[in-house]
């Protein structure tokens, strides 16, 4: 016979709690953040660069991905291979990844081989082999890429949607590693510009958290920064003007579906807005979480989906707002239906006191978990560097989301949702499901054959 | 300690049986604040009977849909609030359900696990169940059916294991058999597995050893074991498929790609131990031979740091698999023919030292990197524990790694990676399968092979 005990129980007595330390180091002209973390053997080591995607040259979208990359293509005298080697024989796993607004390379690295790896990741930043035909190669990779992404429904509405929000012409409407045509236009002296005036020290730091034990680690970046020379460059914005078409739906013909991919969007703010902690407070209670109103309704009370979210993506220029979801084909129109009717009661009715308060506390409390990862403090501290903020934002913030009040929140609702500006994206069969969406209030519907 | 100076730290643990059943184990580590909950049941989708495929996984659902005293969704609302990461998974052996904490709020995941483990049966009803058939039967849309190459693993499962063997149907299950799930069938077998003496709960992080125990007694302590407890299902198999099953799938896919697996022995013996060795050598990391000759060299595949690798099952035989896509223009059979030749010469001339040392560093980072993250090491007790009855392994994983020799490397591979033990799954472009069936061999291709009895 089964007893269990009915009360639940109340919380214990939280421990003190404050962002990771950690400190800075200027050494051969290079920034340098140390973070050490008990018991994390696997170092992050990150050379974080203020050079994203957002400032590449119009025309060969898609350098500052291939200029990361080809870094990591041999260097000091090695070929690919040999510098793939040279790195896993410490245990150290290269990675390269470009955002809209920065750079990251570097190694994933047991601390005891941090050292041997600084100069592999110095000679990458500072004698890269530059190899044209493994530039060809990435290229290719990169056309592939770019095709797989498009036979992916949920990456393909985004895509879709990005197209659709920002004006032709402007960085953001094409994808974030750019297009076939702008991949293809990339040689090598689109690679060697960049690298000489944008991917510099000035604009750079390089970012280590783990079990720092026995490091040196002023002695480490002066071996990654060593004979690494230039300037900081100078700031570029983007442009960022969002396309002017008002309510619309995009039916992406994909024929035979079992499922339709939703997005629906519009441009948003950027980084940094006074209200930018009432604005994600809304987004978590509307779509940030399982309990969210998009995924209770369109997953636990209806089962249209496995499931469905909400986002704000801040940039330094600028945003976008999108909820999506996966829903089976036959109750794309119903789904769509809901997803509106809950953007607009938190628009207009705004938060609830009870989803008010648990956004609150588990956004409070989550922070001891966010940032215990080498990872997930080296990404933390790389913000800091991209976005110029500072040394105790982290713990500020906490304070700010522990204040935010109701009034705050639903006024950054009606402020940053705007239904009237709502695009929709649908990749599905269009011969089942483009005849209900006319009838659903969401603008004119176009069909576009897939491809 | 390795050549490379990493040294792996060995876990203190407390491993604790309650009367009921309930083994409890508990590694003390007060970096942060936090703690990892990870509760292992042993059941999986081996366990699920003819027809009812997918049962163990669609019940894992239920277990988020309320129990005697928490109502539907609260569990997730009530964890998600304090800032919780959770989830739960289902595969061939196991189901796991976990959460990660602020360690002050730990009484409340102890108080939510015990609940569901012990009072699940009453929250049961038609509409929940019928509402998370949906979402599940959506996953599967979702992951498998709408999804470019969605389906692949659950061919190589159909193909690669004896007719009715216990892995030879995927964990997510047939639409039909999700259709046919009734009530009934779902109480019985909660009733047959979730059961706190077919379990294994282990806590790591900011706790006392003996404070946390209090708490699992007093939460977990009332629930009555299970009389006629359902143990895993006999999954002998011949060593060998015993020939080379060959499929050609025309699909919804934008560019062509091949899936191969190879019958092999399960996880937790040396033998795959030595395979997870050669899949790094083969395909492991940028420094692979795949990565060398495929993706360097030859151009033919799309680069992955994983080409090869083998599922971790433990009853009776599992799959070692290697997948290529193809690049632009490559015909598969090209790709496929380079990836044999790359077999060919490493179980022809061996493996050299510095590959060994490479394979060996990256295992090595893996795994403690792995073990580092609270949650990671509070599962890797959990399975150790449940598979093998023994969480002390996991202190111990690293030495069975690092024992592979060079030898072992190709005598497993010549035995496993054979043409006689393979399955084959060619996915084409739907269009230039209808094209070039007369001259390509592609769709010739499928059913040639003989299958074996």
């Amino acid at each position: 016979m089964t007893v269990l005990i009915a009360q639940r129980p109340a919380a214990g007595e939280p421990r003190p709690y404050a962002f990771p330390a950690f400190a800075r180091h200027m050494v051969n002209g290079g920034m340098v953040i140390a973070c050490h973390l008990e018991r994390r053997p696997i170092v992050s080591m990150t050379l974080v660069s203020r050079a994203g995607a957002a400032a590449e040259p119009a025309g060969i979208e898609g350098v500052a991905n291939l200029s990361a990359e080809l870094l990591g293509q041999g260097a000091g005298g090695m070929d690919a291979h040999a510098f793939a080697v040279a790195g896993e024989r410490l245990g150290a796993s290269w990675f390269a990844a470009v955002g809209w607004d920065a750079t990251q390379l570097g190694f994933d690295v047991p601390n005891v081989s941090v050292p041997a790896a600084a100069a592999l990741l110095n000679a990458a930043l500072v004698a890269p082999a530059l190899d044209p035909d493994e530039l060809a190669r990435l290229r290719d990779e990169r056309l592939d890429e770019l095709v797989a992404d498009a036979a992916r429904p949920r990456t393909r509405a985004l895509r879709e949607l990005a197209a659709a929000l920002w004006q032709p012409g402007s960085r953001y409407a094409l994808p974030q590693g750019g297009s076939a045509e702008s991949v293809e236009a990339v040689d090598l002296a689109a690679v060697r510009r960049w690298h000489d005036t944008r991917l510099l020290p000035g604009c750079a730091a390089l970012v280590l958290a783990g079990d720092l034990t026995g490091l040196d680690v002023e002695s480490v970046g002066a071996t990654v920064f060593e004979g690494w020379s230039g300037g900081a460059g100078e700031a570029v914005g983007t442009s960022a003007a969002p396309a002017s078409g008002g309510r619309r739906v995009v039916v992406v013909h994909r024929p035979g579906s079992v499922q339709s991919a939703l997005a629906m969007g519009h441009s948003g703010p950027a980084r940094g807005g006074a209200d930018e902690v009432a604005l994600t407070t809304m987004q978590m209670a509307l779509g940030g979480t399982f309990s969210s109103r998009l995924n209770y309704t369109l997953r636990e009370k209806k089962g249209y989906t496995y499931g469905a979210s909400a986002q704000y993506d801040l940039r330094r220029d600028a945003g976008i707002f999108v909820a999506q979801s996966e829903v089976k084909t036959e109750v794309t129109g119903a789904a769509l239906t809901d997803a509106h009717a809950e953007i607009l009661g938190m628009r207009d009715a705004g938060i609830r006191d009870d989803e008010l308060i648990d956004v609150r506390l588990q956004r409070i409390e989550r922070y001891p978990l966010a940032f215990a990862s080498p990872r997930g403090v080296a990404g933390a501290l790389s913000e800091i560097v991209v976005y110029g903020l500072s040394d105790d934002h982290y713990d500020r913030q906490r304070e700010q989301i522990a204040a935010v009040t109701k009034e705050e929140v639903d006024a950054a609702g009606r402020r940053h949702l705007r239904v009237e500006d709502l695009v929709t994206v649908v990749v599905g069969d269009a011969d089942v499901v483009a005849a209900e969406l006319g009838g659903l209030d969401l603008g004119p519907v176009e069909v576009r054959a897939d491809g | 300690m390795t050549f490379t100076g990493m040294v792996a730290p060995v876990y203190d643990f407390s491993d604790t049986t309650l009367a009921n059943g309930l083994r409890v184990v508990i590694n003390e580590d007060h970096a942060v604040p936090v703690v990892a909950v990870n509760l292992w049941y042993d059941v999986g989708s081996r366990h699920e009977e003819p027809g009812r495929t997918g049962l163990a996984h669609l019940f894992e659902h239920l277990m988020f849909e309320g129990s005697a005293h928490v109502s539907k969704g609260e569990h997730l609302k009530l964890l998600q609030a304090v800032g919780a990461s959770l989830n739960a998974t289902t595969w061939g052996d196991r189901t796991n359900y976990f959460e990660t904490v602020p360690s002050h709020h730990l009484e409340l995941a102890l108080w939510l696990e015990a609940d569901r483990m012990g009072g699940l049966g009453e929250a049961l009803s038609q509409e929940t169940l019928d509402n998370q058939r949906a979402v599940v039967q959506n996953e599967r849309r979702q992951s498998y059916d709408n999804q470019p190459y969605g389906d692949w693993l659950e061919r190589l499962q159909q193909l690669g294991f004896p007719e009715g063997h216990p892995y030879q149907h995927s964990t997510i299950g047939s639409m039909d058999d999700l259709e046919a799930a009734s009530l009934g069938d779902v109480k019985e077998f909660y009733r047959r597995h979730y059961a706190p003496n077919n379990a294994v709960l282990t806590l790591v992080g900011d706790v006392d050893t003996a404070a946390a125990l209090a708490l699992v007694e007093r939460y977990f302590g009332g629930i009555a074991a299970c009389q006629d407890l359902v143990g895993p299902p006999d999954g002998s198999a011949p060593a060998s498929i015993g020939g080379e099953i060959r499929r050609t799938i025309p699909d919804n896919v934008p560019l062509p790609a091949v899936f191969i697996g190879y019958r092999c022995p399960p996880f937790g013996t040396p033998d795959f131990d030595a395979l997870s060795v050669l899949s790094v050598v083969l395909g492991g990391g940028r420094g692979s031979r795949l990565y060398h000759d495929l993706v360097l060299e030859q151009q033919l595949v799309r680069p992955s740091e994983e080409f090869v690798g083998a599922l971790d099952f433990v009853g009776g035989a599992t799959l070692l698999i290697a997948d290529l896509h193809c690049a632009e223009g490559v015909h598969p059979e090209t790709a496929e023919t380079a990836y044999d030749a790359v077999l060919d010469t490493l179980l022809r001339d061996g493996v050299g030292p510095a590959e060994m040392e490479r394979a060996q560093a990256l295992l090595t980072s893996e795994l403690l990197g792995h073990l580092s993250a609270l949650d990671g090491r509070a599962d890797a007790f959990s399975q150790h524990a449940t598979l093998f009855g023994d969480p002390g392994l996991v202190n111990t994983r690293l030495d069975r790694l690092l024992a592979v020799t060079a030898a072992d490397v190709v005598r497993v591979g010549r035995a496993v990676m054979s043409k006689d033990n393979r399955v084959v799954l060619t996915y084409v472009p739907d269009e230039a399968a209808g094209e070039s069936t007369a001259d390509s061999g592609l769709v010739d291709a499928a059913d040639r092979a003989e299958v074996p009895a």
